[in-house]
């Protein structure tokens, strides 16, 4: 089982815990009905498929509650670090 | 050899007519387990932590699965408050607090003796030997959430909402029977 370390408990924690939440950093457009049908596609379903780094929100759904982001490698799943939502990538 | 036509399937060892609540403490070598007597329960939540302080005139604990005064710090803007029967907590109407009286919601076990925290990791995730004293967290038992409090080095306390409580109950008193 992975450990994924919550930002906001400030502890590795089991993985089972944890519900997996999406690409991270995605931002709702501030006005969605001037959008373009393609632009809209882009921000509803094209999502990155990286071989490697990969920004990911998750959920600590059975500890705190709180969503945060993290960089996974899609490769070796390893977890480089996570941080608070609404921080920068890193 | 069990052939097609009567498959060799064996019963299931629990079923749901076996799952209820206790009636009576459980105990095996070195393990007692006891249900928690009705009691007051607050859902407390609030960006704010002085002002929900201030509002229900207790003070809270500061760092997430700290405990302070029978109030687990469960996330960064969420508290569960276990108290006496009975205990009410001002709801601080109009203020941007949330205080929900959650009594009813869950049940509480009491898990005491030297195999305690080997029980709990029977079904538990967690590095429980490494859990602190004084410290509690949500986390899971097998497939149900829970509240998991370790009062001391051989007593813990473990909330669940109540419609698992019959099965968790079952699941804690089989792993005490080894
Ligand atoms: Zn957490």
């Amino acid at each position: 089982m992975l450990l994924i370390h919550c930002p906001y408990c400030a502890e590795a924690r089991p993985e089972v815990e944890f519900a997996y939440g999406g690409q991270a950093h995605i931002a709702r457009p501030l006005d969605p009905s001037a959008l373009s049908d393609a632009d809209w596609e882009q921000y509803l379903y094209i999502r990155n498929n990286p071989r490697g780094r990969h920004h990911e929100r998750w959920r600590h759904a059975h500890g705190c509650g709180r969503f945060f982001n993290a960089v996974r490698d899609t490769v070796t799943d390893k977890f480089e670090v996570t941080y608070p939502a609404g921080e920068a990538a890193r | 050899m069990p052939d097609a036509a009567t498959p060799d399937i064996a019963p299931l060892a629990v079923t749901a007519a076996d799952l209820h609540l206790p009636t009576q403490p459980f105990s095996a070598a070195g393990l007692h387990l006891e249900l928690v007597p009705a009691q007051a329960r607050y859902s407390l939540r609030a960006r704010d932590a002085g002002l929900l302080a201030a509002t229900i005139g207790r003070a809270l604990p500061d760092r997430i699965g700290d405990t302070l005064d029978g109030v687990i710090k469960l996330g960064p803007d969420e508290w569960l408050a276990l108290l006496p029967a009975g205990a009410t907590l001002p709801l601080g109407e109009g203020l941007p607090v949330s205080v929900v009286d959650v009594s009813a919601r869950a049940v509480g076990f009491t898990i005491t003796g030297p195999g305690a925290a080997a029980l709990i990791a029977t079904g538990c995730p967690l590095d429980v030997e490494r859990m602190a004293p004084g410290r509690a967290t949500r986390t899971l038992f097998e497939t149900v959430e829970i509240v998991l409090w370790r009062q001391s080095e051989t007593a813990f306390r473990v909330d669940c909402w109540r419609s698992f409580a019959p099965w968790l109950w079952a699941a804690l008193v089989a792993g005490a029977q080894g």
